[in-house]
């Protein structure tokens, strides 16, 4: 079937079976590799987006229902040269090892902000349960912490 | 470290020949000296100084300088987190005297030649390339100087060089320029090094060169990796442990929508359509024979893991300690357990590959390029050098991607097609084809003096392999070794000053595929011993960490643990009593050379150990990064933690649970502690191994605290209150 | 295959077009279930019977697992607490970045395993079965307090024509591809069973 929506800004239309993985069609068909697989069972959160500014789980998601919707990736989180702040607070606490499950970490943080500005430490453990094998969550914490103070500078 | 194994500089390569040499000894030789050459072996591996096992003399291999003045360094070490490369970017810059910026590190493609004999793993790559790399970088320097001041008309010894760009009598040249007109290069003598104190880079905590990259999310992955015209493959695997592939029903899946082929093998069979999901599809409608001798379940496993059975190698031994604890009422016993571990890395293993008659391109992530390249093309029946393994970043690797069928397979496809083919794992197939972290069984027996002190101690660990059955090692080493090395790793009593001490590894071959787990055996051994000290030293009323400092030799290995064990303490604040319904834990292990100490702080909430703050030192010799160093203390301590409180693999009818994450726990965000303190140790100022040793303390210092907060001694992994 | 946007109200009437279709179309799904072949009951079913039926329905996992006495859904077989320690949160829909619609979309998902249908959530907290006998479920879906002001059409409605409880009939694969486990009374005869019920004035036994 064909499904149109925006992401990153841009209008897409595909052509494919209506119940193929959203993750799929960004990967495969839209070339965005950013948004990774680690699991395909919506279990490890890597291939987290937003779905018209929710945190969604790309490879549960079945491309039918995107019809309309606004998608963001990490692809889509910087501004062109501008990071978001929560990628500047990446950068500033050096949080990637092997940095496959970060654009998905980033993501579900990102969204995490937006509905929480100044998340407490129990609001991270509560809404980050993305797996990170390096276990780069105590940097991720950091992180957190700091992107939501850019953010309120920012503002 | 026991006294007779005290040989220092042993590289790998010297360790090879003498192997060749001493199968030759041993094979005309009675047992009780074949036990007695297996222990020196032993000795020797577990003080082996890292050593590269690839060129180390063609800078040109390494360097590759463009018009704009970058250098690009052409990795044969792969980036899996640990930070490699922004080690090497490091050691470089310092040595080329160019600014880190303009570095740019790149995996070596096999076909560059640039190619490391064995393998990325064992925490050896800093430290196996911090001599050569500072010798190549430095001898590029020399080389572009030289060519410098052929041009310029000057001598080398008016040059000076700053950032790449070099200046003399006015005028300046950048390297870049330099090398543009050279096109015949002469290599010269090595030059001397620098004073490490004049090192700009090194020793600083400078951010990961591959930052940037990593926060945008860049195409970086073998998992990202596409060629033209590129197909989907699928291929399908063993859904249970022993089962051999018999042939397979493939008529439905052929005609399935996308569908170009299907590639039956003698081994296997697999599919390649245009799409992935098609391939996904199809692969589901091929309905595949197994044949398989007997069905398997954990408690089979746990009967075959058992210290008592199977063979045993003493591989340290130091005074009587048999003798001493043969019997006795006085001798104390205590056994401990670990279970099947996965590696769980978040990016599958896969693929692309593209065979165009007798040559062949891969990329892929690997840890073993020149085996992953050996295995495609004894397969595909052509010359290695036809093979080009193309490296990409690995979304972890932990030991998973030190042997890499996939890359055969995908070959296979490719091959069948005549097109590019990518082909991954699925998770299920993940988690139930894992070379898996081996279940241990350990028995600890001791007798204490009068003065409670240790008189006599023993470690029996029984483990499944990790070595032996790895293509990385000659089938060779298993008549010759006798016990496993990684097996046995961590496994060694630290404590040379107790004047009996021996160590028994009984190997056991297990029915599914257990081989190298970030760390190997360090985690489970270090959590027996470890433990058993705390115990100890509680029945002779003693502290914990004096008791452990009193028992420690004062040659170079004693007095670098002891200075972990000192510093890790008084960072801590270490007291041996439950404060607010915290207490603390103790633990300290020496793996690959490298001291740490662990203190953790520990309560029980909602019936769960939480682990608070841990506080880690460590001595790596020399941090090339300080940050980086932290980082994979922070990464090891909490991924040693996960798999020490969570983490366990079960066998039900042959098959192998769990095959997701979540029912496979492991640690969350809310698991890891929200404090780590880690003090870094520079005692030899010579970089030694970090990404492995700091995994080995967290699992007996968390034990040790819920012991004080609890009275209970928790003797398995993972570790259970409830 | 990608199609660039070419007119701005290409994508709007694509969307409308879409959208509808959609919209009156029936959910697909890939789930594997086979018609079920109801076996008609030759006599009405008294009271005390639908009510046994109706309970053998609303005490199995399937429904109770996500009616948890606590703040914590439970899922599976085992009715173990769901993974990755998911939370109510304040509108039973989850927590601020970790809704149920993180995973959770208005159909079951059988690539992935994950279970899906329309409102997606846990019963509020006033709906708690988990622990609760037959007799204490009952009086508590006919308790205008705790079953969401509900008349007993009303719940007769909810019982028999909410997606969401009939999912129940529908539950796809778990992440495995194994198919969960139905309830034990076909959705046929458990709408026959509620409507019974409640016809005869829905009796509850004294226990």
């Amino acid at each position: 079937m064909e499904v149109s929506f925006l992401i990153n800004g841009v209008s897409q239309r595909v052509d494919v079976d209506a119940d193929t993985p959203l993750l799929w069609v960004i990967r495969d068909i839209l070339d965005l590799k950013g948004t990774k697989f680690g699991c395909g069972k919506a279990a490890c959160g890597a291939c987290t987006i937003h779905i018209d500014g929710e945190a969604v789980r790309a490879c549960a998601y079945a491309v039918k229902f995107a019809e309309g919707k606004s998608i963001t990736t990490i692809e889509g989180l910087s501004v062109g040269d501008k990071l978001h702040p929560v990628q500047q607070a990446w950068m500033e606490e050096v949080v990637p090892q092997c940095g496959y499950c970060q654009p998905g970490f980033m993501m579900a943080t990102a969204a995490l902000l937006e509905k929480i500005p100044q998340p407490t430490d129990q609001d991270i453990d509560d809404n980050i349960v993305n797996v990170c094998r390096c276990a780069t969550y105590y940097r991720m914490r950091k992180a957190i912490h700091r992107a939501a103070a850019i953010k309120q500078e920012t503002r | 470290m026991s006294t007779e194994n005290k040989k220092k500089g042993f590289s790998r390569r010297k360790f090879l020949t003498r192997s060749a040499i001493g199968l030759g000894v041993i094979l005309g030789s009675g047992y009780l000296s074949r036990n007695l050459i297996r222990r020196y072996l032993a000795g020797a591996i577990n003080e082996l100084e890292p050593s590269y096992q690839g060129n180390t003399k063609s800078p040109s291999l390494w360097f590759e300088i463009t018009a704009a003045n970058e250098i690009i360094l052409h990795s044969p070490k792969v980036e899996m987190g640990q930070g490699t490369f922004t080690g090497l970017a490091q050691i470089a810059a310092d040595e080329l005297e160019v600014d880190i910026s303009q570095i740019q590190v790149v995996h070596a493609a096999s076909a560059s030649g640039n190619l490391d004999g064995l393998s990325t793993g064992g925490s050896t790559s800093i430290s196996g390339l911090w001599q050569p790399l500072r010798e190549l970088a430095a001898t590029m320097r020399e080389m572009v100087k030289q060519a410098a001041a052929q041009q310029m008309g000057v001598d080398v010894a008016e040059l000076s060089v700053n950032n790449g760009v070099i200046t003399a009598a006015g005028k300046s040249l950048t390297y870049g320029a330099v090398v543009k007109e050279v096109s015949e290069w002469v290599v010269p003598k090595t030059p001397p090094l620098k004073p490490i104190k004049d090192y700009k880079f090194v020793g600083k905590p400078v951010p990961r060169v591959d930052l940037r990259d990593k926060v945008l999310g860049a195409p970086i992955f073998g998992m990202d990796a596409t060629m033209p015209d590129m197909l989907f493959g699928a291929v399908v695997r063993p859904p249970m442990i022993g089962a051999t592939y018999a042939g397979a029903d493939t008529a439905a899946a052929a005609k399935m929508p996308g569908v170009v082929k299907i590639v039956s093998e003698p081994d296997f069979v697999g599919v390649v359509a245009t799409s992935r999901m098609a391939a996904e599809n199809a692969k589901q409608a091929i309905q595949a024979n197994w044949t398989t001798e007997k069905s398997w379940q954990t408690a089979d496993i746990e009967a075959m893991i058992k210290v008592g059975q199977g063979t045993p190698y003493v591989i340290q031994k130091s005074g009587n300690a048999q003798r001493l604890l043969a019997a006795g009422e006085d001798i104390i016993t205590a056994e401990f357990k670990s279970p099947i571990g996965a590696h769980a890395q978040l990016e599958p293993n896969g693929a692309v590959a593209f065979v165009e008659g007798d040559k062949a391109t891969i990329m892929i992530s690997t840890q073993v390029v020149k085996l992953t390249r050996g295995e495609v093309a004894k397969r595909l029946g052509i010359a290695e050098e036809n093979v080009n393994i193309q490296p990409t970043f690995l979304g972890g690797g932990f030991g998973r991607r030190l042997h890499t069928p996939n890359a055969v397979q995908a070959a296979v496809l490719s091959k069948a097609v005549g097109k590019p083919v990518k082909c991954f794992f699925d998770r299920q197939e993940e988690f139930q084809n894992d070379t898996f972290r081996p279940p241990t069984h350990h028995v600890l027996k001791a007798k204490l003096d009068a003065d409670g002190m240790i008189a006599a101690i023993e470690h029996n660990v029984s483990s499944g392999d990790v070595m032996f059955g790895s293509p990385m090692f000659p089938a060779l080493a298993e008549p010759l070794l006798g016990a496993d090395v990684g097996a046995w790793r961590g496994g060694m009593i630290q404590y040379g000053a107790i004047p009996n001490y021996q160590t028994i590894s009984w190997r056991v071959k297990l029915p599914f595929a257990t081989s190298w787990w970030r760390s190997l055996g360090l985690l489970a051994n270090t959590f027996a011993i470890e433990s058993f000290m705390d115990e100890l030293a509680l029945k002779a009323g003693k502290d914990p960490v004096e008791y452990r400092l009193a028992q420690i030799q004062d040659d170079e290995a004693g007095t670098r643990l002891k200075s972990v064990i000192r510093a890790a303490a008084e960072k801590a604040g270490w007291r041996d009593e439950v404060v607010d319904g915290r207490a603390m834990g103790f633990a300290a292990s020496t793996d690959a050379q490298t001291p740490c100490a662990q203190v953790v702080e520990v309560s029980i909430e909602n019936e769960e150990i939480k682990v608070h703050k841990v506080t880690c030192a460590i001595d790596p010799g020399l941090a090339v990064n300080p940050d980086q160093v932290r980082a994979q203390c922070e990464g090891a301590i909490i991924m040693g933690l996960s798999a020490t409180m969570y983490e366990q693999m079960i066998v039900k009818d042959s098959v192998l649970y769990p095959t997701i994450y979540g029912p496979y726990r492991m640690a969350l965000m809310r698991d890891a502690p929200r404090e780590i303190d880690v003090v870094i140790l520079e005692n030899t100022g010579v970089p030694g191994a970090v990404g492995e040793p700091p995994l080995g303390p967290i699992g007996a210092a968390i034990a040790n605290a819920v012991f004080r907060l609890t009275g209970r001694r928790l003797r398995e992994m993972p570790l259970a209150i409830a | 295959m990608i199609i660039p946007e070419r007119s701005r109200w290409f994508p709007v009437l694509i969307l409308l077009l879409v959208g509808g279709l959609l919209g009156l179309s029936a959910p697909e799904n890939r789930s594997n279930s086979q018609i079920e072949v109801i076996p008609q009951s030759a006599t009405p079913l008294d009271g005390m019977q639908a009510f046994d039926q109706v309970m053998q329905v609303l005490t199995h996992k399937r429904c109770v697992n996500c009616h948890p006495a606590g703040d914590r859904p439970r899922q599976g077989e085992d009715s173990h607490y769901h993974n990755f320690g998911v939370q109510r949160g304040k509108g039973n829909h989850g927590v601020a970045a970790l809704t149920c619609n993180t995973c959770h979309q208005a159909e079951n998902n059988n690539y992935a395993g994950v279970p899906g249908a329309p409102d997606w959530s846990l019963a509020p907290r006033s709906m708690a079965w988990e622990g609760l006998s037959r007799v204490e479920i009952a009086q508590s879906i006919l308790d205008p307090a705790r079953n969401g002001g509900r008349t007993l059409a009303q719940t007769v409605s909810h019982l028999t024509e909410h997606e969401l409880v009939l999912w129940a009939w529908d539950p796809g694969v778990d992440a495995n591809g194994i198919p969960r486990e139905k309830p034990p009374v076909s959705k046929v005869d458990f709408i026959k069973a509620v409507r019974a019920w409640a016809a005869a004035g829905a009796p509850i036994p004294a226990k």
